[in-house]
């Protein structure tokens, strides 16, 4: 037999195509000839799967050797073809009967020793395999945990060519790592060392969180230096439900094409934190590359987005959020199309009060009202009004830090931010949301009736807090998620109250 | 007129050469037209003197700048004129010439300079308001210098009363500073009046407010210091009105806050102290006007539990973390009561979950 195809996989930003591995090795000048709309690194592998071919001690005879990736439209990256189309040779020589290889899925880098290496990308190809009907995966051997993630699959996993061969020829067996489900799933999330209980005091941003998470609304934290907002943000993901399966697959997946996943324990079963230093580019924050790769806004998709020193960023690309921040998930277009990766992520933020940090301390703050004004209008207004709550995080006291009162822990707030979940998603079922941060106009009018005193209330703060059309229904909706953790049907008036506690900082008053 | 406005417009003449030269001469028109030689024979003109007059002769529109001045109801008092007012005459040196936007001083009227720090804290801008408020519904002319902090509070406080406020720029009447105080500066000219001794379209350069400043105890009677730092421009204005035998008050703040250092100052040297501005009227001998009704105290109305958390404010902010330690209310239940102390006007949020009293 002088021809045989293998099949492997190509990733277009998160999206999986399969990629038929051809070879056909006949009589003719002994040239090695790839084709296919291949990069430069799958060019390399040409050599770089000859050597491992002969180092595996199989002659490679003197005859005309091409191998094609089809479908050819598809620009091929990456190492991951090493493998396959060493397979495909060493079939189309007869080394080992081509029919072994039906319904087989192959990835793999190859060293020149012939050892194959790990690659990324398994999760969402094993997924994309399973789906058009394969039914055997051969995966290099580090990455055969997180190919298990897939249940109803024969996962091989290889460490050595030779060995890929010996079992395709029947020579020795290979034990299979069927896929299962992961029994870790949707159980309490590992334990990753941060917990509400470590922070003393603070009990104003812990219940802003509370209510920022349960309703999941985006946060913004003002407080001075060393107040602790960053350790307050790292532990919001703790307060965050456990992700279901489908939720930790959906994570996992994005994780797994930046080849970020842990190779022992492969699903995500905690949601991601992800700090982003204020130096970031627009690309690194929503993913880019002439083929796009997810950023870092995809990387928080189910977690948090935690922006430190929010006035530092610069303005463009803190304005890249806007769309992303709406829609729930970001577009990126390129020449060759169009790339949609997830970004449903809770935005937490934290900033000084005034470039000093200690405004509205005028003992300490040296800063000029102009310098503060200056330093909130780094911020743009739409930028703003995507977050719900503004939350004061003081400077910690020594009686705060003396005391050692026992704190709540992060599992009991947790516990009565699920149940507000629950409500929230049996409410709006069917409707395509499911928090009260998603909440437009109309479902506002729908869920978020007000009493006639709760009314009156809202005139008079409308009024005399100088609110407007977008402040009042930030307000509603947080109302709606306080009303929700407090277990009651209708918005009270102590609701509104809190919640108008938590509305944003008014540029126009602030460091008059 | 004109003539005359052109003498003043001499920038680079200084004002009492300038005075000299019309008093000799006894018209703006006459300097105008007096010959090059006689000029020179001038022994207090000096070169350079004589050459700003050629220059401005040779150079200058006149009459489109009348015209201009006119087209922007800019008034222009010279020295000399009926309408200067008379409190200035006794500075020294007095300013050649005002250029007014609105209203002059009325000469028959009680008039308070309240003047203080640009940055302030929320208590000496809530003092500020509350007298300048309190004395203009009393029918006291409040004179300020609009700016950033105290002044601009104090004549924010003026209009709410419904009195008569006027603010004396360091730049030309035409120009607005700081520029976010548009919404004051038109306000001012139609409850009182922006005066400068600049000329028109002057920008504001640093070493006009000293000059401002003596202009602001000028016209006033007494000054108020609401807030100063131990070395701040107030306490130049404070100097100026003694030196003119103004009287001058300072308010009092927290001894510990660097914001009032200047002001205990001032009360060190002999400075009247403000207690209330009652009893500052009291003292300046003039009478309240039909007394305004006196609301019941504040903490009759409120409800219980909002009462526990008004009493732990003051006019210096607290933050919510504070709050939380003092009045020992969880963090959702302290919010709801400072929503409804705000809703009901008794506490300002001044930074983020930073509560003031205001009443």
């Amino acid at each position: 037999m002088s021809f045989s195809t293998v099949l492997s996989a190509a990733i277009q930003g998160l999206h999986v195509e399969l990629v038929h591995v051809e070879a056909d090795v006949s009589n003719g000048l002994p040239v090695f000839h790839m084709v296919g709309y291949l990069s430069s690194e799958v060019k390399e592998a040409s050599e770089r799967v000859r050597t491992a071919i002969r180092n595996s001690g199989i002659k490679l005879p003197a005859k005309k050797t091409v191998v094609n990736l089809a479908p050819a439209t598809v620009r091929k990256r990456g190492a991951s073809f090493d493998l396959p189309i060493a397979l495909a040779v060493l079939a189309s020589m007869g080394s080992f009967p081509g029919e072994q290889l039906e319904d087989t899925l192959v990835l793999g880098e190859l060293g020149l020793d012939g050892s194959v290496k790990e690659v990324a990308g398994v999760l969402p190809v094993v997924m994309q395999a399973k789906e058009e009907g394969c039914r055997r995966c051969i995966l290099p051997a580090q990455n055969v945990r997180e190919g298990a993630l897939v249940g109803g699959m024969e996962i091989l996993g290889v460490e050595h060519l030779t060995q890929a061969c010996q079992y395709l020829n029947g020579e020795c067996r290979i034990e299979a790592v069927s896929g299962r489900m992961p029994d870790e799933a949707g159980k309490e999330p590992a334990e990753c060392g941060l917990d509400y209980a470590d922070i003393q005091g603070q009990e104003a941003v812990k219940r802003a969180t509370e209510v920022a998470v349960a309703g999941g609304h985006n946060l913004l934290l003002v407080g001075p230096p060393g107040s602790g907002k960053t350790m307050m943000a790292k532990r919001v993901p703790t307060i965050l439900p456990p992700p279901v399966l489908k939720e930790s697959m959906e994570i996992t997946k994005i994780y797994s094409v930046l080849g970020m996943v842990d190779k022992e324990h492969p699903l995500m079963t905690g949601r991601p934190f992800r700090s982003v230093h204020h130096t970031v580019t627009k690309a690194a924050l929503i993913g880019g590359g002439s083929v796009p790769v997810p950023g870092e806004i995809s990387l928080a998709h189910g977690g948090v987005l935690f922006l430190d020193e929010l006035a530092e960023f610069c303005k463009p690309v803190l304005e890249v959020l806007r769309q992303p921040l709406e829609e729930r998930q970001i577009r990126i277009t390129r020449s060759r199309g169009n790339y949609v990766f997830p970004a449903d992520f809770i935005l937490v933020c934290a900033m000084n009060p005034c470039p000093c940090g200690n405004y509205p301390d005028f003992n300490r703050c040296t800063c000029t009202p102009p310098q503060i004004q200056q330093y909130l209008g780094k911020i743009s207004q739409p930028f703003l009004d995507r977050i719900d709550i503004c939350a004061e995080a003081p400077q910690i006291r020594y009686e705060a830090l003396a005391q050692e009162k026992k704190q709540e822990s992060s599992a009991s707030i947790r516990a009565r931010v699920c149940r507000a979940r629950l409500v929230q998603q049996e409410r709006y079922e069917g409707r395509g949301i499911w928090t009260n941060s998603m909440l437009g106009v109309n479902e506002l009018r729908e869920f978020c009736r007000l009493d006639e005193a709760e009314e009156r209330l809202m005139r008079k703060a409308f009024s005399s807090l100088g609110l407007t059309a977008r402040t009042y229904h930030k307000i509603l909706k947080v109302a709606r998620t306080i009303a929700d953790l407090d277990g009651s049907d209708g918005i009270r008036e102590s609701h509104l109250k809190e919640a108008v506690g938590y509305r944003m900082i008014d540029k126009k008053y602030w460091g008059r | 007129m004109m003539y005359e406005y052109w003498l003043a417009s001499i920038t680079a003449v200084s004002d009492l050469k300038k005075r000299w030269l019309r008093e000799e001469y006894g018209t703006g028109k006459a300097v105008y037209y007096i010959e090059e030689i006689q000029l020179r024979g001038l022994e207090y003109l000096e070169d350079k003197d004589v050459m700003a007059v050629l220059r401005a002769r040779k150079e200058k529109n006149i009459e489109k700048e009348w015209e201009e001045l006119e087209k922007r109801n800019i008034r222009f008092v010279p020295y000399f004129s009926e309408q200067y007012p008379r409190r200035l005459l006794q500075t020294d040196p007095a300013p050649y010439a005002l250029y007014v936007k609105g209203r002059l001083p009325r000469e028959d009227c009680y008039s308070a300079a309240i003047v203080g720090a640009r940055r302030c804290t929320p208590y000496g801008e809530e003092m500020a308001l509350r007298y300048g408020e309190y004395l203009a519904s009393n029918g006291v002319q409040i004179i300020s210098g609009m700016a950033r902090g105290i002044d601009g509070a104090g004549q924010r406080g003026a209009l709410n009363g419904g009195g008569a406020t006027y603010g004396v720029l360091g730049c030309g009447v035409d120009v607005c500073y700081p520029r976010e105080h548009i919404g004051l500066y038109m306000d001012i000219q139609e409850k009182g009046g922006v005066v400068s001794e600049q000329v028109m379209g002057c920008p504001p350069l640093p070493m006009y407010f000293p000059l401002r400043n003596r202009i602001i105890s000028g016209l006033s009677d007494v000054v108020l210091v609401m807030e100063a730092r131990e070395r701040s421009g107030s306490l130049i204005t404070a100097d100026l009105a003694l030196e003119q035998g103004k009287d001058v008050y300072a308010l009092p703040g927290l001894v510990t806050s660097q914001q009032s250092q200047g002001c205990h100052r001032l009360i060190r040297q002999g400075a009247g102290i403000l207690i209330s501005p009652e009893d500052l009227l009291l003292e300046l001998g003039i009478s309240e006007k039909e007394s305004i009704q006196k609301s019941d105290k504040i903490e009759k109305t409120l409800e219980n539990d909002e009462n526990v958390v008004y009493s732990c404010l003051g006019f210096f902010p607290k933050g919510i973390g504070q709050l939380i330690d003092e009045t020992g209310l969880g963090a959702s239940a302290l919010l709801q009561r400072l929503t409804a102390l705000e809703l009901k006007g008794c506490i300002r949020e001044v930074s983020k979950n930073y509560y003031i009293k205001v009443r």
